[in-house]
């Protein structure tokens, strides 16, 4: 079911939560695969999906509230029909993940030590002198200076950026084909975010895993990224490599976040923002363009009553036809294609 | 390279775990003076009761009734029956206590599993055990447990225990499960998950010691209701069988008038007992609660 490149496929998967017995898409019918030692950036503003689109990977919401549908293949499996006692078997395993704040997704009371373990127990037959053997060549691996000291502490005595290196020191543990992280940097300061998106960078040219990288920080995908999937309201709106993406971005959307990164070079002026915030999930338009409200001034027809994902290079695919049409406000505009 | 070793141990950490009780128990002096006057108490009743023939001290001698204390040999002096109070208040204690632990182990043990299940998974599970814990608390407790000792044919030690847990696990299911209910969706426990680590390793290695603090002030403090619960039952004759002695039997001979007003010696000793018992886990319970607490601390 993956094609000979493909790590990862997930094909028209849509995560619905249920909000007073009616469910609401977070994120809506994505298609998106990732390739073997690929860095593949997720952007987008806060409540876009991404997170969501994340933790439905690795099946952390409970079936109580949340409803998921479409597929995810990895390995010939599909992961969003698997159960808890499957998915147990593959997450750690085959999937690693990162998380956003290290502080609060360290268990306070276990050392570091036993978190790392926790892995390696249950996906490995290694016995507790390798076990250990391989704590400390994990968080020598991820660059903490006295490896032997840090595996004997609890959470609360490390730093963020030390915190950090053993939340990547966890997930890599077992060695897996995917990494997901999930803006992994935000908690951090920039000069340590600088030290871990070069961790990241190096551990993955030499396992060679793929990584899903969400992130809102742009600078980072510049950075990091192989490809870029900019997500808007659930939707993917547009996917194209690192590059293309940074040179030619199509979707008003995308330009208007390229747009809105403070330009050391100008002195003067206001930062440039989006009009608006992200729609709740709840009042979200799931009719037309979805970032139509954003950008008033531009003319509704414009926007298809139904926007597809069109190829428009090779690679590089936009949602909507609005783009065709868009000028930022003030601008001069129409027809610049 | 020795002098390297020497500045790598230099390093300030906050207070963890027992450190804080200690330092907690070093401010509050009525609380260690319990805490070592309750230990060593126990541990010398046990030690003491261990060394007691029993058969002997209960065995009826009329010829020394109200014996008064210090005459003949009888320390606390004896009861109408003419058994010494002294061999009946050790022994007694000794039962009550180990009743006692053993109704709040048992008891916790059976709340927090379900506390902690309940929370964890919620929705469904959670409300069902809720409904049937709602509905176990509108019950009056105390008729069923003298009814259930009534009618229950052969009655002793161990039944008593089992009546008294299968109501006292309530209340603490209910404190763990709200407990777990917010600590269960920390992102830890996600973190926990993304490795494949499977429910119950969570519940009961991940989130179970996070609770720690919050359950060594439970146990305390059930410890001592327990305590009070038993003598309670014993006192009304509900409880153990005067063949048994506990404190409650003992403090239960106050119901005849005669022994109430004139022969002190067979009610106060044991009465005075539990109200030491008590007050000094209470106050032990309270200082561990204060060190559960950042902002109650006084260390």
């Amino acid at each position: 079911m993956n094609t000979a490149n493909d790590l990862l496929t997930i094909r028209n998967l849509t995560t619905s939560f249920r909000i007073k017995d009616t469910y609401h898409a977070a994120v809506d019918d994505v298609s998106l695969s990732l390739n073997k030692n690929e860095v593949l950036a997720i952007v987008g503003e806060s409540g876009c999906g991404k997170s969501t689109l994340a933790t439905t990977v690795v099946g952390l919401h409970n079936e109580v509230n949340t409803k998921v549908s479409g597929d995810i293949f990895y390995n010939n499996q599909n992961l969003a029909k698997l159960n808890e006692q499957q998915f147990n078997n593959l997450r750690g395993n085959d999937i690693g993940f990162i998380f956003q704040d290290p502080l609060s997704a360290l268990n306070p009371l276990m050392r570091i030590s036993e978190q790392i373990e926790e892995g390696l127990i249950y996906h490995t037959k290694f016995t507790k002198q390798q076990r250990s053997e391989r704590v400390l060549e994990l968080l020598n691996h991820v660059g903490i200076a006295n490896p032997k000291r840090v595996a004997r502490q609890f959470p609360h005595q490390l730093s963020g950026g030390m915190r950090q290196r053993v939340m990547i020191a966890i997930a890599l543990s077992c060695k897996p084909a995917i990494l997901i992280a999930d803006e992994p940097t935000t908690a951090l300061d920039v000069t340590i975010q600088a030290q871990i998106l070069d961790l990241l960078k190096t551990l993955q040219t030499e396992t060679e895993a793929g990584i899903i990288l969400i992130t809102h920080d742009l600078g980072v995908v510049a950075e990091m990224a192989d490809r870029v999937v900019v997500m808007y309201a659930g939707e993917v709106v547009e996917e194209a490599p690192v590059k293309e993406l940074f040179n030619n971005p199509k979707h008003p959307y995308t330009r208007s976040l390229l747009n809105s990164i403070p330009q050391t070079h100008s002195e003067n002026e206001r930062l440039e923002v989006i009009q608006g915030m992200v729609p709740s999930l709840i009042n979200l338009p799931r009719e037309g363009c979805r970032f139509s409200g954003r950008i008033p001034w531009i003319d509704a027809s414009s926007h298809e009553t139904k926007p597809q994902l069109h190829e428009i290079a090779p690679g590089h695919f936009v949602r909507c036809t609005c783009w065709k049409h868009f000028h930022f406000e003030g601008e001069e505009g129409g027809g610049t294609v | 390279m020795e002098q390297k070793n020497d500045v790598v141990k230099v390093e300030s950490t906050p207070p963890t775990g027992i450190q804080v009780v200690i330092r907690e128990f070093r401010k509050d002096k009525l609380a260690l003076f319990s805490f070592i006057g309750i230990t060593l108490l126990i541990i010398a009743i046990l030690i003491m009761s261990a060394f007691m023939n029993q058969d002997e001290i209960l065995r009826i001698k009329l010829l020394e009734r109200f014996t008064e204390p210090g005459v003949n040999g009888y320390i606390l002096g004896a009861d109408e029956a003419g058994r010494d109070m002294y061999g009946q208040l050790i022994i007694g204690a000794k039962n009550s206590i180990l009743i006692a632990i053993a109704i709040t182990l048992i008891a916790n043990a059976l709340g927090i599993a379900l506390g902690i299940i309940m929370g964890y998974y919620g929705g469904f599970i959670d409300n069902l055990f809720m409904r049937i814990i709602d509905f176990l608390m509108t019950l009056p407790t105390l008729m069923i447990i003298i009814v259930l000792v009534t009618i229950i044919p052969k009655y002793g030690v161990f039944e008593l225990i089992l009546i008294l847990s299968a109501f006292q696990w309530i209340s603490t299911a209910r404190l763990v499960r709200s407990k777990a209910l917010s600590e269960g969706r920390r992102d830890y426990v996600s973190a926990s998950k993304t490795m494949g680590t499977s429910d119950f390793a969570i519940m009961f290695k991940g989130i179970l010691p996070n609770l720690s603090s919050l359950l060594i002030v439970e146990l305390t403090l059930n410890f001592a209701g327990n305590v009070g619960i038993e003598t309670g039952l014993s006192f009304l004759g509900f409880g153990l069988p005067p063949s048994t002695p506990s404190l409650g039997t003992l403090v239960s001979y106050a119901t005849n008038p005669v022994v109430l007003s004139t022969k002190w010696w067979i009610w106060l000793p044991a009465s005075l007992l539990i109200l030491v018992l008590m007050l000094g886990i209470n106050y032990v319970g309270q200082a561990l609660r204060r060190a559960a607490d950042a902002k109650q601390r006084l260390g």
